[in-house]
């Protein structure tokens, strides 16, 4: 049979879970029709006259549905049904990690919608709107960039998500100091140092992301322990981006990670990637005279940047 | 300033910096407390009100970003001592006849105002150092008022007491690149040595 599929085409948005009722069209409620889901017939147990009737919709039921007169199978009406869930209370962060240039707001829902989430965000400071600019790779984010800096004034950020089953917002406020946080510090390097049994070298670079180092330097937090103990051993520095380890165990192998914060404000960075170096260990004597000859240095340097097995916890309980 | 004055500024450079973060955290535990004798809302963390017209007369940190960058010592120093004046000025109204109620806000209070008049003798010094003149002392715009309504003065502490951390925040950037720029005095005996 030849159906007539020419029609234009609606939608109707449904929540999870609940009953659907999508009528025919302009058709009487009391006709004789057929519905089909994605082309497959339904029974005629969802019909109520010329209606159809989903309960307790779920995800699997979204999809077109068409309504055809019973006898002529002439298409009457057609609609496109998305089941999903009103967007709940978004989640929002602000931060800054290249003060004090600016700083961006990132967002996200709890549980997802699966629908098409728009979102609007408004910040205010100082009773005055600032514009965001949305980043366009990363759609769920967008920056704001400091003209004033030192102010006692905090910003207050509004978020809302909203889709056709609903919205929600979320609004947070805080002062321009406490989200400062920089990026991990970069190029982190461990070396061992020659007739050195028990010293490492550390240095390190800061965060590129960081723009003023002069009027904003960072201070840092390293942490270093051998790979066969748990406890990692910490150590502060206000200046400079090196350090010499002096109490490492001899021949052992360490992990080492460093964080930044701001001197004065803000937290701490995450941690940096780890870096492995063991110490410099003395040559074995037995060995034979030649190989004794050439002063060899047996470095077992594996100073290299190895991706962190587990994330770092978070540094700041590194501060306390 | 020949080498052993530079040596002596810088060391007193670096201890009005030190002093700087000493009254940071001073003050970040006396706000706490104040704020908490004040209550609600002015303990709550999200409390953000407007400014009374008595808080517009305590001067602001806030700078243009650029103008700050571009600002150079004398002007860094000058902006300071010129806030720390006026602060200091509205510090003393602070001293409410309540406050004393409290000993022990009291006792902070005067140890935090007497460390804040160190601070401000110390820039002036190292101006002076640096062959600075001091700013001006402007009249400080607190003429004898009528005593606020209980919860307008509040305010007018809560905003003082805001504008005294981001100052000192802004103080410790200031000190920080200042004690950076006059390099330290075994440099100039270098130089020194080196010109003859």
């Amino acid at each position: 049979v030849q159906r007539h599929s020419q029609q234009e085409s609606h939608v109707h948005y449904a929540q999870l879970g609940t009953d659907v009722t999508l009528q025919c069209g302009s058709v009487d409620p009391e006709a004789t029709v057929t519905w089909t889901a994605n082309t497959t017939d339904l029974d005629a147990s969802h019909l109520n006259g010329s209606r159809l009737v989903l309960h307790n919709v779920d995800l699997s039921q979204s999809g077109q549905y068409s309504c055809y007169e019973g006898t002529s199978w002439h298409l009457k009406y057609r609609v496109n049904l998305k089941v999903g869930t009103p967007p709940k209370e978004p989640v929002l962060m602000c931060r800054s990690n290249n003060y004090p240039n600016g700083f961006y707001c990132s967002w996200h829902l709890p549980s997802p919608t699966y629908m098409n989430d728009t979102y609007d965000i408004t910040i205010i400071h100082d009773s005055k709107e600032i514009a965001c600019k949305k980043d366009i790779p990363a759609k769920n984010r967008c920056y704001i960039q400091y003209h004033q800096v030192f102010s006692s004034k905090k910003y207050r950020v509004t978020l809302t998500a909203t889709n056709p089953l609903g919205s929600s917002s979320t609004t947070i406020s805080f002062d321009e100091f406490s989200i400062v946080k920089p990026d991990p510090p970069e190029s982190v390097v461990a070396k061992p140092i020659a007739h050195n049994p028990r010293r490492l070298q550390v240095t390190w670079q800061y965060p590129s992301s960081w723009p003023d180092p002069d009027s904003f330097p960072l201070k840092f937090f390293l942490r270093y322990r051998p790979l066969i103990i748990d406890q990692w051993q910490h150590v502060e520095l206000s200046d400079g981006t090196s350090h010499i380890i002096t109490d490492a165990y001899a021949g052992k192998e360490y992990i080492i990670q460093v964080a930044a914060k701001d001197n004065e404000i803000g937290t701490w960075s995450d941690w940096s990637v780890a870096v492995h170096a063991t110490p410099w260990t003395e040559e074995p004597k037995h060995l034979t005279t030649e190989a004794q000859g050439t002063e060899t240095t047996t470095a077992s340097t594996s100073a290299f940047m190895v991706a962190p097995t587990a994330r770092p916890s978070d540094p700041d309980d590194a501060g306390n | 300033l020949n080498s052993t004055d530079q040596g002596t500024t810088r060391h007193s450079i670096q201890q009005m910096y030190d002093l700087t973060r000493y009254l940071e955290h001073q003050l970040h535990t006396l706000a706490a407390s104040y704020l908490n004798y004040l209550g609600p809302p002015f303990n709550e963390p999200d409390f953000d009100p407007p400014r009374t017209i008595g808080a517009k007369a305590v001067p602001s940190a806030t700078v243009d970003i650029q103008e700050w960058h571009s600002l150079n010592d004398n002007a860094r120093l000058a902006a300071n001592y010129q806030a720390y004046s006026h602060l200091l000025c509205h510090l003393r109204t602070m001293d409410g006849a309540d406050a004393a109620a409290v000993p022990t806000l009291h006792h902070s209070l005067a140890h935090f105002r007497a460390s804040l008049q160190g601070l401000l003798g110390s820039i002036g010094g190292i101006m002076a150092a640096l062959g600075y003149s001091l700013p001006t002392p402007e009249p400080p715009p607190i003429t004898p008022k009528p005593v606020p309504p209980n919860f307008l003065r509040k305010m007018d502490d809560f905003w003082l007491l805001k504008e005294l951390q981001t100052w000192l925040w802004r103080s410790a950037k200031d000190f920080n690149r200042l004690r950076k720029r006059v390099p330290p005095s075994a440099v100039m005996l270098r130089l020194e040595s080196r010109r003859f």
